[in-house]
């Protein structure tokens, strides 16, 4: 049986949760989606835990340190696991007053990034933090998965950074590529978004096609329903587009991502990146 | 990039700490077996150094510790004894080649038939070894000797119990080594064994004629120590797996370890293999990481080249307390408990691979029996899973066997013996469509029975032969289909 496209929103025991569970479950009625809460548990075998420096070995040592290493760990599972059960127990309820969602809570063990990539045939729509757990002692401001995550997994998904706040407005960063054109397609596909008004910026160096590429996406999504307007912003895409957020009221950005090579971004920095750095309203990074 | 970061620099703190503990604990083994050997402990320290080191890069199993070992260092006696130091340098690099070749051909493969039994008589008879080799420094010595070495051992199990913090073998050793300067008392150092490094060590090639005969001398030793080696780091690299909860490269550990062996060999070392008891003090140490292995590497030539002096003045009763400890540790007590309640023939496997190591002083015979011996004992096992019932048919004119089971070498002779021969009848069926013939013995033992039959006239008509012969084939044609278990057992 194939599952039903879901709505991923991948969680962990930071404040952020909240924010990502609330958008999530926003997303998932938007998408009439049903919603899973994924925890994973990132296991570390590799980083030792207690540490005897003895360099004494007595009568069956092999054995007692194999028992004691294997009853630790079980204890340190157990309590994971627990304490990862209640958290997304918590958040479940936090999603339980909206009739229409289903919600379902899930944990596994392994690493973020595999977790997620595995299980990209039956999601619609990846929710994550843009800073997590691991982030918030740090002052970077996007999350060491993040970039990662972005990069391998090829379905949409959508990165949060703040408060839930319903969306009213989108911004679609548009350039005429095959990316952004399809994130224009799935947008005019969705009945359920119709309410929200739309605004399309192209920005960078204004060419020929331009003109065109905007007329397409604003009759097509005029078509669909939508209340759109559509505009070229010359100059730097990042600050245009950061500047086309806060004068429009747009409270959530859609943009494809890394269309470049990771080596290119080590030279030249990557677009996607300063994007989520800079803009402070949820964004869906769109992959071909 | 990932798994160089996860296996390098995850862990670096605990990975520094234990690598100092292992190097603490390997410069008194390296020592010991390069007495073990009968050649100057700075080769033993130098291959300890070199060994490490590399296989941090080249092995397949992070946080195991591999350096000079007591189970090679037992086969090279002889080697060492009747030819010299340069041609165990020589047989060191040839066992080097012959493991990178084990690892290309993915012998390690070959591991699953050596049974737990055998593992644990493999490691029983490492520990008695490593026991025995300490006799010599505990006969004909005076009060002194016993009195420190009894010290000693009081050292290293009672300051655990106080404190996990300093490794208790190395506190033993320098209160030892302190108490016998202090006394000035007359017993045997480390200095007295041999040379000890004063540098670094280099590339140099070993000293001896590259012809056929050389090959012939060094060939039998490599083609051991090759084997040794391989078993011990592979069953080391098994015990750390479970120990850590983690996978290994065994094929890229084989290779690793020829590697090692082949640099080792051109830098003036012995040949080495993985440690059992300092990977498991590496693990309970933290140590997990590959940066574990390289740092008790380094640190042990550090401090050997820097401290050569001090070094040198250790009394051998200290080794000899750290060595009991080392052989205490390594040694499966609990297999002695077991000995009553697991069936005999896997004690007598454990049993006979122990006797065998202890009497000829070579792990590769004693695995060689343990293996040969715990396959016949399946054989035995598996041959009595055969029956056969028979009933007359035809109103008494013939009579119908219908066989069940396994027929093979083992079960052949059992097999002919269930007909009975002497009645008087017309003709036989045997419906053998229920058995497995597994090889030739029984198809042979089929045929006699035709001819057995045929002497008193009586016809044999054999049914279903078609599907018992199709384990014949050796390349299994049906039975690794899907599928095949069902075949196997009910058809």
């Amino acid at each position: 049986m194939r599952q039903p496209s879901k709505v991923l929103a991948c969680v962990d025991q930071s404040d952020y949760a909240s924010h990502v569970t609330d958008y999530a479950a926003w997303a998932a009625c938007r998408l009439k989606a049903p919603l899973e809460l994924l925890h994973v548990i990132d296991r570390h075998p590799e980083v030792a835990a207690d540490i005897d420096r003895s360099g004494a070995l007595g009568v069956d040592a092999q054995e007692s340190l194999l028992e004691r290493l294997s009853q630790e760990e079980g204890e340190r599972s157990k309590v994971i696991r627990e304490q990862g059960r209640v958290f997304l127990n918590a958040l479940k309820a936090r999603c339980d007053d909206q009739d229409e969602l289903r919600t379902d809570t899930r944990q596994r063990y392994g690493q973020l990034l595999s977790t997620l990539k595995e299980q990209e045939s039956s999601v619609a729509l990846y929710v994550l933090g843009r800073r997590g757990q691991s982030a918030s002692h740090t002052k970077r401001d996007l999350g060491r998965h993040v970039e990662a995550i972005c990069r391998q997994i090829r379905r949409p998904i959508m990165t949060v950074t703040d408060d839930f706040k319903a969306p009213k407005s989108i911004l679609v960063a548009y350039d005429g590529g095959r990316m952004t054109r399809r994130g224009i397609e799935l947008l005019a596909s969705n009945p359920a978004m119709r309410d929200l008004s739309v605004h399309v910026i192209m920005s960078g160096k204004p060419t020929a096609d331009s003109n065109r590429h905007l007329e397409w996406a604003q009759q097509r999504l005029l078509g669909a329903g939508f209340t759109v307007d559509s505009a070229f912003v010359p100059g730097d895409p990042e600050q245009a587009v950061t500047r086309a957020i806060t004068e429009r009221e747009a409270d959530l950005l859609i943009m494809g991502a890394y269309s470049h090579s990771p080596w290119r971004s080590l030279v030249l920095g990557s677009r996607t990146n300063d994007l989520l750095r800079a803009s402070q309203v949820p964004t869906i990074t769109l992959h071909l | 990039m990932d798994t160089i970061r996860q296996e390098w620099f995850s862990n670096v703190r605990n990975d520094v700490l234990a690598g100092l503990v292992v190097a603490l604990a390997l410069i008194p083994e390296a020592i010991a077996f390069s007495i073990i050997a009968g050649v100057d402990p700075k080769v033993g320290l130098y291959a300890s150094f070199s060994i490490a080191v590399i296989i941090a890069f080249t092995g397949g199993r992070p946080g195991m510790i591999s350096a000079a070992t007591g189970a090679m260092a037992l086969l090279m006696v002889t080697l060492v004894k009747d030819h010299g130091l340069q041609y165990l340098f020589a047989a060191t690099v040839l066992t080097g080649v012959l493991q990178i070749i084990a690892g290309w051909v993915r012998l390690g493969e070959l591991m699953r038939f050596v049974s737990r039994s055998v593992v644990t008589g493999f490691v029983n008879a490492l520990a008695i070894l490593i026991f025995m080799a300490q006799l010599p420094e505990l006969t004909n010595v005076t009060w002194e000797v016993y009195a420190m070495t009894a010290a000693g051992l009081a050292i290293i199990y009672g300051l655990p119990r106080l404190t996990t913090v300093v490794p208790s073998p190395l506190v033993t050793i320098v209160v030892l080594t302190i108490i016998a300067i202090l006394l000035d008392l007359d017993i045997r150092t480390v200095g007295d064994m041999g040379d000890l490094p004063d540098s670094l060590p280099h590339f140099f090639m070993p000293d001896v004629p590259i012809t056929w005969e050389t090959l012939q001398i060094i060939f039998p030793y490599s083609a051991t120590l090759m084997v040794v080696g391989l078993l011990e780091s592979l069953m080391t690299a098994t015990i750390v797996d479970d120990l850590t909860d983690t996978m290994s490269n065994k094929n890229r550990e084989c290779v690793g370890q020829g590697v090692a062996n082949v640099a080792t060999g051109f830098m003036g070392g012995m040949a080495g293999c993985a440690m059992i008891g300092q990977s498991v003090i590496n693990v309970k140490s933290g140590g997990r990481g590959r940066l574990s292995t390289l740092v008790a590497g380094l640190l042990l030539l550090i401090m050997v080249v820097f401290a050569g002096d001090w070094v040198s003045q250790i009394p051998m009763a200290a080794l000899v307390a750290v060595m009991i400890m080392v052989s205490i540790g390594t040694f499966n007590w609990e297999s002695v408990r077991n000995l009553k309640t697991h069936p005999k023939s896997s004690s007598m496997v454990m049993v006979s691979t122990v006797a065998v190591t202890v009497a000829t002083h070579d792990l590769a015979q004693g695995v060689l029996t343990g293996v040969l011996l715990s396959g016949f004992f399946f054989a035995h096992k598996v041959g009595r899973i055969l029956s056969v019932t028979s009933a007359a048919c035809d109103e008494g004119r013939a009579r119908r066997y219908t066989v069940y089971g396994q027929v093979f070498f083992a079960s052949a002779d059992r097999f002919t013996k269930v007909f009975d021969y002497q009645e008087v009848i017309d003709k036989v069926y045997i419906d053998v469509s229920r058995a497995h013939f597994w090889d030739i013995t029984a198809v042979s033992a089929l045929d006699k029975i035709i001819m057995k039959f045929g002497r008193d006239g009586t016809d044999v008509e054999v049914i279903g032969l078609n599907e018992a012969s199709a384990t014949l084939v050796d390349k299994f044609a049906i039975h690794d289909k899907d599928g095949a278990a069902d075949l196997l057992l009910d058809h």
